[in-house]
């Protein structure tokens, strides 16, 4: 390897940044030799690299190559799948309402509750950065609803404290607001699902802390010498310096938000009742997939989250350059 | 051992005899097996059931004994709730690896049988199978498309459960029979002398199975033998409307209150005194409801039209053999003993329902409840008519989409004339698919 980049040319451009040159003419046999030794090297880290190709092959892209073709076809499991062209994504927006609800109320969750979790995590890591006595306890015990955030216990204990006569609508009543429980009431049930999206929002929290702590407490100084406020700090240093990790977590958060599936799944029993409300997109995939057979449409279903999904992503990527900075980027 | 030995021996030469006897008169009918099996053979079969552990251990009570009998027959059996037990069958039939003898249901027998997953048991039929204890009734339950691929354990029927504590509580005396206006009254009379603080009953138009029966009684099987449907929109919609009164003046338990309780439904939960449901599920009601109650009431649902049969007898659970299994005689020694030996009945009594076969339901010591669904489907005698044709290929996911359907006309999200063009695009999608 170090003989290898030794050989190799290395120039500067203009600008003094090193350039990598391709190397010159076939004509010396030294040059042959390499030649083989690369070759062999190439070998040598594909063969290394072989489990993981063999597993992402045969494990992801092979499948989801399959899932796209059986997007187009009609398939239970029993008979071969029939190709029936774009049938399932016609039915899909123009004939059935449910997978409209579904839609509906999984760009609630997402445009709802997302911005919330991360204004929620970007608060917290606020102040626990400015907590020294203590604060490693806190960070932990702030981080802990997502650490078990995913898993079945929570989603139950949720469950039981948002039914008619629990913690939260005892709680509620007390303050003379009498609105029963959320679980069953199909306005609130929604609203009670972005709650507990929120409260996990300790993967994000931690990202921000990270990125707290590298603003540079000189530009804090600096502003409060030219006299800036709070608000005005948080304005001019805190949101510009923090603002590629905004945007990573957004991203990373909008991608989840999507995939919800577990907290649904247990809340409503796999129902995705009261009357579709918690019938999340993933949800309702699920069970057209597995209960009901259609693997065709949920295979369709699915890359059309893929596609959806992705779209954002890139509408993101592309809005950055107004607001994100990123540190030692002149522009 | 060695008597077990030489009693298995005494069999297997009465076994072949038996058959050469058949083949001689000619009553064999096509009975190919016995030539080739060997009944001592040591084999393993794979055996899954959907259940509990309650469930489970009878089980594991029935395969002993089964083993007492036939030593050579290991069973490794296994068994996951009902709606994981249908996922992990779905996903080993497209990979080819069913267990050899499963429980199954009547709605997924369709799809299996077409789909040339079930053996046909018809050579096992008479020989290895008694068929002696099952009525002719009983056996057409399980023959798709002239094959027999599953034998019914048990028989249960449509019918109401009633709440005697909440009945006495509230000073009213159990549903006496009467059309379904008559009971709708009933649940209001209920719920208004409860003060509200319980139910008469949960909407009734949320079930198919009241669709069914009401349209029986005009003489219509949901799905035709060829299983086109037999009902119209108007039907449908002229069916749900009937619940607007009580689901509006709040005669009935509200879906929110079912939301939350799902999946036990109002009547596990003590909230309503009536639930329209198969008489099978007594049994699971007295343990959810637990303490306090020792009997319920178990009553004929609301009549139709006088007269009509419109009630009828489906098997609560049958027992198939794989079509990929390697020892298919093995297979249905171990169908006969679970579905015909009197000791299957002792050890099961009515867990998997009333016992179809009689040798079975001689076995087996009925507890009360058990004698009381003995007695009320005898009651029932006069409704009962012929079983409509095996449920279509997709009937369980129409079934659970009427239920959605229903919770969303209780929830008033959606209006008679929606649900109704909602289920039928469905069924469109089902009947096609």
């Amino acid at each position: 390897m170090s003989t290898t980049l030794t050989r190799a040319i290395v120039t500067a451009d203009k600008e003094g940044r090193p350039r990598l040159l391709g190397r010159r003419g076939p004509d010396t046999p030294t040059r042959h030799g390499l030649k083989v030794r690369n070759r062999r090297e190439t070998a040598t880290g594909y063969t290394f690299l072989l489990p993981w190709m063999i597993g992402f092959l045969g494990l992801t892209l092979g499948p989801m190559v399959y899932s796209l073709y059986l997007a187009f076809t009609k398939y239970n499991l029993f008979t071969e799948p029939k190709w029936i062209g774009l049938d399932n994504f016609v039915r899909m927006f123009t004939e059935d309402p449910q997978y409209i609800q579904s839609v509906q109320i999984t760009l609630v969750y997402v445009l709802i509750g997302t911005p919330i979790k991360l204004a929620a995590a970007l608060a917290v890591a606020m102040l626990l950065n400015y907590r020294d006595r203590g604060s490693t306890f806190f960070r932990s015990s702030f981080y802990a609803p997502s650490l078990i955030g995913a898993s079945v216990s929570v989603a139950i204990v949720w469950r039981a404290m948002f039914s008619t006569d629990g913690p939260v609508d005892n709680t509620l009543s007390f303050f003379g607001l009498d609105i029963g429980g959320w679980v069953g009431n199909v306005a609130l049930v929604l609203p009670m699902m972005i709650l507990l999206a929120v409260w996990q929002f300790g993967a994000p929290m931690v990202i921000f802390l990270a990125g707290l702590k590298q603003v540079p407490r000189e530009l804090y100084e600096a502003a409060e010498v030219d006299g800036a406020g709070p608000i005005r700090k948080f304005r001019s240093v805190t949101f510009p310096m923090l603002s590629s990790v905004i945007f990573f977590n957004l991203l990373l958060e909008l991608i989840n938000a999507f995939q919800v599936f577990a907290s649904a799944y247990i809340i409503s029993n796999g129902s995705g009742g009261p009357a579709g409300m918690t019938n999340f997109y993933t949800v309702y995939l699920y069970k057209r997939g597995f209960a009901d057979l259609q693997m065709g449409y949920a295979a369709a279903m699915a890359w059309v989250l893929v596609i959806v999904v992705a779209i954002i992503a890139a509408i993101l990527f592309k809005t950055q350059k107004s607001w994100v900075h990123y540190a030692g980027d002149n522009r | 051992m060695f008597n077990i030995r030489t009693r298995r021996a005494a069999l297997a030469a009465a076994a072949v005899t038996a058959s050469a006897a058949l083949v001689l008169t000619g009553c064999s009918g096509g009975s190919e097996p016995a030539a080739t099996y060997d009944p001592d053979e040591e084999v393993t079969l794979n055996l899954a059931f959907w259940g509990n552990d309650v469930r489970a251990d009878l089980y594991d009570q029935a395969i002993a004994a089964f083993n007492e009998e036939y030593p050579n027959i290991t069973v490794n059996s296994s068994f996951l709730g009902f709606p994981e037990f249908w996922e992990k069958r779905q996903t080993e039939a497209a990979g080819g690896g069913l267990p050899d003898v499963m429980q199954f249901d009547y709605s997924y027998l369709r799809q299996y049988s077409e789909n040339g997953l079930l053996l046909d048991l018809e050579p096992y039929l008479g020989n290895i199978i008694d068929t002696e204890p099952l009525s002719e009734n009983i056996l057409s339950i399980g023959v798709v498309n002239g094959e027999t691929t599953g034998i019914p354990t048990s028989t249960n029927a449509w019918g109401m459960f009633t709440n005697p504590v909440l009945l006495e509580q509230a000073g009213v005396e159990d549903f006496a029979g009467g059309s379904w206006a008559d009971y709708n009254d009933w649940m209001a009379e209920v719920t208004e002398a409860s003060g509200g603080a319980v139910y008469g009953g949960t909407d009734w138009t949320g079930r198919i199975q009241n669709f069914e029966i009401q349209q029986r009684a005009a003489g219509e099987d949901l799905f035709t033998d060829e299983g086109e449907p037999n009902f119209t929109e108007e039907d449908l919609a002229a069916f749900w409307e009937q619940g607007d009164s009580i689901r509006e003046d709040g005669t009935v338990i509200s879906q929110q209150e079912l939301e939350e309780i799902y999946p036990v439904s109002g009547f596990d939960a003590a909230k309503t005194a009536s639930e329209l449901t198969w008489d099978n599920f007594g049994a699971g009601y007295l343990g959810n409801l637990g303490e306090g109650y020792t009997e319920l009431g178990l009553v004929a649902p609301p009549v139709t039209e006088e007269g009509a049969k419109d009630l009828y007898l489906k098997p609560s659970m049958l027992h198939s053999i794989a079509a990929s299994t390697d020892h298919p005689e093995a297979a249905a020694t171990l169908v006969n003993f679970l579905v015909n030996s009197p000791e299957a009945g002792e050890i099961f009594g009515t867990n998997r329902g009333l016992p179809a076969s009689e040798t079975m339901l001689e076995g087996a010591e009925l507890d009360p409840l058990g004698e009381q669904i003995r007695a009320y489907e005898e009651s029932i005698s006069d409704r009962l008519g012929d079983a409509p044709p095996v449920p279509i290929v997709g009937y369980g996911q129409l079934e659970e989409k009427f239920r959605l359907l229903g919770t969303e006309l209780g929830f008033g999200t959606l209006t008679v004339d929606e649900a109704v063009s909602q289920f039928f695009a469905e069924m469109d999608v089902v009947l096609n698919q």
